[in-house]
């Protein structure tokens, strides 16, 4: 796989996340989403993405976290082994993570593009309260003695807090850094440890798969053991399961309220908390590219297994996506079933009769076969005067339609009017819908209507065709076959001589019964009249039939089509929505795959330098 | 160290107040215990009237709240001497439980370092004050009585916290808040800043007093740079505009320990107290500064913002004023009516169409009863066999069946109401309900379009479109046939004198044609002695029907009865018709709503009214004491 191509579907998903993240933001009751949202995203960016760009697993990163005046900063002095952060008694005075480089040989920084996101690296100094989208990155001083430095292979981050006010803000740079570490310290006070907000953050570190190593500050010395042991089991008794289902083993230690002498001397006075520390830290570094391949590994499967979850946010809009679309579907069956009572069930389609005339008269003999038909004609006369009287009083005019113009112009209006009603009403239950409401009069009615318009066209331009070509069809149907159409011509002139032939024959000597001709010859003539009108009503039937496909397909189903769709085009949120959801599982699924090959790939090259598990000198 | 001067200045303040002895307070909130519970009775009753405009869950909740408050300091304030409630609020672990323990001096709430350690609030008051005389909620939490005289008129709560994982706690809490007259904020060095406890606060702080304590203040003096925690919660506070808030700086385990070691009271002061320590100032201003003087005025205080609150919810819940929408919107759905009726009409009489025979028959019927003679056996001859056809057809039984579009069938007898309610039963399944259905979605859009709130407009306008319209619809044919049925037979103006001349004509002419005939022939026979041929006998006959049906062209000429002539009309008639009976439905729907929200918009405004009335009883006669920097700006 290339680089690039590894970098732009991280690039991607890292976007689609931070979409979804902003998504959140926007609507009040998903705002609790957005912290994990933000995790995801900065799992993308910044360990999964320089891992498959090949960087190097050196340095490994430490970041500490706690809520406010826990001691972050106490902590973070104890692990550089000198005093590099500032411990202010403000609580939340850090705003921006500081990351610290051990004294040795320099490394490389990652360069990754996207690297902690937003985040800028700070050029200069700034003090740690600098409330803004940075980090900076210092060099721990050399230590007193020549001592190796047990973390030399590490880079320690100081974070800002979780838990005060001001934290809304700057909660984002924090989830930065903890995406990108391979070890989390966790500090809690004796005040804090049982604090909801820091420990829904450890949960959530757990649940990314974070190496985590709690420590507990201004611990009573007397209250130590106990507190540890409350602590393990009323927090770390209820942490989720890590990615790959297994419970977390997580080390606690204990550190006092320390003497102001202690406190700012951890390589010294303070050594016998710091050696603790360390140990505990050491221990969850293996090597530093095994290390980097469990950070990494669990990235993935974090992004894996809670991928359903972090598209849940996503549900809701869909769901209302989904009745909106009912809505469509729903005007859709009305405006048919409108068309169908409205206009089509009294619509006669008179063009018909016609072609059931034409039909007759192609019956008819040509040439001097007119002299037969003409006196048939004329002994049908009677029949017919009764016929028509009978029919006259029978038949009643039609009944009234309105016209097709109006009949469609009408439903498309109802139409609209129904689903804009809808959407009003739904206005103030869902952003799906208000936005809707919002665009019906000005964008959505008129384009739907102009729409509708270049479809009827379309539809006049062929029902016409349609209607004209079903009744040549008909006619067509005997007129082009001379062989049919003489054979029914004979067929019927042999009927109608068979009729007379026989009503003569049998009643030889022609006498008064000879008025039966006539009324034979009708009754073969109505017979064929039948006939040639069931071809004719049929023919009728289907055009009725098909006049109904015929706005269902080139009316109604694109406009539904197209009114569907609406709400997810024009680069609204709900069309990105649906790329996003198309897009993360499956970007999702590639990004482990990767992974795990390219873990694989690493455990094939044995660590050249692993640094294990030792304590100070 | 301002903030210390600033404790004092009140202390000393309030010493001089109880020295000097105040003038007799006016029983001041004892009368305004009544006030309260008319208000609060008030309240209630408008939150139980049926409304158009609707009452948000969360509106009707906040409302129901602060009525539940007015009940609450209506007794509370019904008394000798009313009690005040301080509460100690904030993150589990700052010290609340401990800060009470050395106020009392024993250990009478819990506190450990297991976390959360309070789970059930502790009431800490007088043992003169009898049980009963606690607030309901107040009396099922763990009771601790004391016999300090300085905390005689006081109750101290501990509460559970507000930050742990045990969120039943922060549950407790909430609960008890709108006991408090004064909350006390205790915050450590950790946790003064977080955000759940100061979330708690500014959602508090305009109904409550507000005092702060920063626990564990030997936590915050630790001799480094940056900003100290108290300087950091002052100016905080400043911009929450606490411009000068009273500020406690404690370090509560020492006294707790001291007092343990001693066993006296009150307890030595610690050895080892840090710097600006000021427990000392806060058990002063707790017993001594909080005088029967403060304490009213806290408590009138409270009061002040509670009817501020109602007010400020109450007007928050005044419906909008929809007069002129209304207006709008009724210009637009006359409108829209209008085209309806018309349409409706349309459809009607084309339903009607099919049977044209039978309504001129009909007409033609009634119009012969004026014409006699002669005249009337022809007319009689001649309608039956004109409508012959529409006779018979109802008597070929399966006729209207096999044919297509012909479902009604005529009965013999014409009954116009049968006849019409079937026509009006077609149209409505084949047009008119669909219809109805469209135009309510289009009067709502056309609502919404004016400015008309579509929840407000939505469910009215729905029930009339589900009325029974098709009923509506047979009255309005069958009164529209009448009225042109009326009009065709008894005409106005020239069409009268015409119509007069015409049937005159028709009375006495075909009569005057035979005699005149018959006697020509008589003449001719008798003098003229001209015997008739069969021709001139025939003729008797012929010249009275010759004039008949000359007289009967000339009124069917000049005074039709054919369907064409009257369906116009029919048509008019009933589109007007059909456009009264939607409008009268229709628009009285928005002149309603705007009716009814005027009639709200004053309930809002009586209500307001006398919220105003009270929190002026109040402000006229609030005590002069000193309790400002409890509340914010």
């Amino acid at each position: 796989m290339e680089p690039t191509e590894h970098r732009s579907a991280v690039g991607q998903l890292a976007d689609d996340l931070r979409w979804l993240e902003d998504h959140c933001r926007r609507q009040p009751e998903l705002a609790t989403h957005a912290g994990t949202l933000r995790l995801a995203s900065a799992l993308t960016r910044n360990v999964i993405g320089p891992f498959l760009e090949g960087q190097p697993a050196r340095p490994l990163h430490i970041a500490v976290v706690g809520g406010a005046g826990a001691g972050k900063s106490t902590v973070v002095n104890f692990l550089a082994g000198t005093v590099v952060a500032e411990a202010n008694p403000q609580a939340g005075y850090t705003r921006h993570p500081t990351a610290f480089l051990p004294n040795g040989p320099a490394f490389q920084w990652p360069t990754y593009i996207g690297f902690m996101g937003p985040l800028n690296r700070l050029s200069g100094e700034k003090p740690a309260n600098a409330d803004e989208d940075v980090y900076q990155v210092k060099r721990i001083p050399a230590g007193k003695s020549g001592d190796a430095d047990p973390l030399s292979e590490f880079v320690i981050w100081d974070c800002p807090d979780m838990t005060t006010w001001a934290s809304l803000v700057y909660v984002n740079r924090l989830l930065e850094v903890a995406a990108l570490a391979d070890v989390v310290v966790y500090v809690a006070s004796d005040e804090r440890y049982n604090d909801e907000v820091p420990t829904q953050f450890l949960h959530m570190l757990v649940k990314a798969g974070k190496a985590v190593v709690v420590v507990l500050t201004k611990v009573r010395e007397s209250d130590a053991t106990a507190l540890t042991e409350h602590f393990r089991r009323e927090i770390l008794g209820r942490l989720p399961k890590l990615p790959d289902g297994t419970s977390p083993a997580v080390p606690v230690i204990a550190f006092p309220q320390m003497p102001q002498s202690e406190r700012t001397d951890p390589s010294g006075a303070g050594a016998k908390h710091r050696v603790l520390l360390l140990n505990q830290i050491l221990m969850q570094v293996e090597s530093e590219a095994a290390t980097r391949v469990r950070t990494v590994t669990n990235a993935a499967k974090f992004l894996a297994t809670a991928g359903d979850g972090l598209l849940d946010v996503a549900r809701r809009d869909l769901a209302e996506f989904e009745a909106w679309k009912t809505a469509v579907l729903a005007g859709k069956a009305d405006f048919e079933e409108r068309y169908r009572q409205e206009f089509l069930s009294g619509e006669q389609f008179h063009r018909f009769n016609r072609y059931r005339d034409q039909l007759m008269d192609d019956l008819e003999l040509p040439g001097a076969g007119r002299m037969l038909g003409g006196f048939i004609w004329l002994l049908r006369s009677p029949y017919r005067w009764t016929r028509d009287y009978v029919a006259g009083l029978i038949v009643r005019p039609e009944v009234f339609n309105l016209s097709e113009q109006t009949v469609l112009t009408a439903s498309l209006t109802g139409w609209l009017d129904k689903l804009q009603a809808e959407s009003l009403r739904r206005s103030s239950t869902h952003a799906v819908w208000k936005q809707i409401a919002i665009r019906f009069d000005t964008e959505l009615g008129p384009q739907a209507r102009e729409r509708f318009n270049q479809e009827l066209r379309n539809f006049e331009l062929k029902e016409t065709d349609e209607l004209e070509q079903a009744g040549k069809k008909l006619v067509d149907a005997v007129e082009k076959r001379p062989a049919l159409l003489y054979s029914l011509r004979s067929g019927k002139l042999a009927l109608d001589l068979v009729a007379i032939g026989g009503i003569v024959y049998a009643t030889w000597p022609p006498g008064w019964y000879l008025l039966l001709v006539p009324v034979a010859v009708s009754a073969t003539h109505q017979a064929t009249e039948l006939a040639v009108r069931g071809a004719v009503e049929g023919a009728r039937a289907r055009v009725r039939n098909q006049r109904e496909t015929l706005v269902s397909g080139v009316l109604t189903a694109p406009l539904a089509e197209w009114l569907a769709e609406w709400p997810a085009t024009g680069g609204s949120s709900i069309e990105k929505l649906q790329q996003v959801l198309r897009r993360v599982p499956e970007t999702i699924r590639q990004m482990e795959q990767r992974v795990k090959a390219k873990a694989t790939e690493w455990a094939a090259v044995k660590p050249d330098s692993a640094p294990t598990a030792t304590t100070t000198p | 160290m301002g903030r210390g001067e600033a404790g004092l200045r009140t202390n000393s303040h309030d010493d001089t107040m109880s020295d000097a002895p105040p003038a007799e307070p006016q029983p001041l909130l004892r009368t305004l215990a009544p006030l309260l519970r008319g208000l609060e009775r008030q309240v209630r009753t408008w939150l139980d009237t049926r409304r158009r405009f609707p009452l948000t869950m969360l509106q009707r909740a906040e409302l129901e709240g602060l009525a539940d408050d007015l009940r609450r300091q209506a007794e509370a304030l019904d008394v000798e001497k009313p009690l005040l409630t301080i509460m100690l609020m904030g993150g589990t672990g700052v010290g609340k439980s401990t800060l009470l323990n050395a106020l009392s001096g024993a250990p009478i709430a819990q506190a450990a370092f297991t976390r959360p350690t309070t789970r059930d609030p502790v009431v800490y008051f007088h043992h003169s004050i009898r049980t009963d005389r606690l607030d309901p909620a107040l009396r099922l939490c763990r009771l601790a009585q004391h016999d300090r005289p300085g905390l005689e008129q006081k109750i101290i709560v501990d509460t559970p916290d507000l930050d742990s994982n045990d969120l039943a706690n922060r549950d407790k809490l909430k609960a008890l808040l709108p006991m408090a007259d004064i909350v006390l904020y205790v915050g450590s060095q950790e946790k003064y800043h977080d955000q759940l406890g100061w979330d708690l606060f500014k959602e508090q702080r305009q109904r409550r007093a507000f005092a702060f304590v920063l626990n564990k203040w030997d936590r915050c003096v630790t001799g480094e740079s940056g900003l100290r925690p108290d300087e950091d919660l002052l100016k905080d506070l400043k911009d929450e505009g606490f411009s000068n808030p009273l500020l406690f700086r404690t370090t509560a385990q020492l006294w707790v320990d001291s007092a343990a070691k001693s066993g006296a009271w009150p307890p030595p002061t610690p050895h080892n107290l840090p710097e600006g320590e000021q427990f000392n100032l806060l058990r002063n201003w707790l017993e001594l500064g909080l005088t029967r003087l403060e304490i009213e005025a806290v408590k009138a205080r409270g009061v002040g913002q509670l009817l501020a609150s109602v007010s400020r919810v109450v007007d928050g819940l005044r419906p909008p004023d929809l007069t002129a929408e209304s207006e709008k919107v009724k210009e637009a759905w006359r409108k829209t009516l209008a085209v309806e009726a018309d349409v409706q009409g349309e459809v009607l009489v084309g339903t009607l169409e099919p049977y044209q025979t039978e309504v001129e028959h009909h007409f033609s019927v009634e119009d012969q009863q004026r014409y006699r003679g002669l005249m009337a056996a022809y007319l009689r001859f001649t309608t039956r066999m004109r409508y012959a056809k529409s006779g018979l057809r109802d008597r070929i039984p399966f006729a209207g069946r096999l044919l297509p579009g012909a479902k009604v069938e005529t009965p013999v007898e014409w009954n116009l109401g049968e006849f019409v309610q079937e026509c009006a039963r077609t149209a409505g399944e084949r047009v008119l309900d669909q219809r109805t259905a469209a135009l309510v979605n289009r009067l709502l859009v056309e609502g919404d379009q004016r400015g008309f709130p579509l929840s407000l407009l939505n469910d009215p306008t729905h029930a009339i479109g589900r009325m029974d319209w098709r009923e509506r619809v047979t009255r309005a044919v069958i009164d529209s046939l009448a009225e042109v049925e009326r009009e065709a037979t008894n005409p106005t103006g020239w069409r009268r004198v015409l119509r007069g001349t015409l049937t005159s004509m028709a009375n006495t002419l075909p009569e005057l044609a035979l005699l005149v005939t018959a006697g020509t022939l008589l003449y001719n026979f008798i003098v003229l002695q001209n015997v008739p041929g069969m021709f001139e006998m025939s003729l008797i006959g012929l010249v009275p029907l010759i004039v008949i049906i000359a007289v009967h062209l000339l009124i069917l000429m000049l005074l039709p009865i054919r369907w064409p002539a009257i369906r116009e009309r029919f048509r008019s008639k009933l589109a007007t018709r059909m456009s009264e009976e939607l409008e009268r439905a229709y628009l009285k729907v928005p002149t309603d709503i705007a009716e009814a929200l005027r009639e709200e918009r004053k309930q809002v405004d009586a209500l307001l009214a006398e919220t105003k009335v009270v929190s002026d009883f109040l402000t006229e006669r609030q005590q002069a004491a000193q309790v400002t920097e409890l509340y914010g700006s």
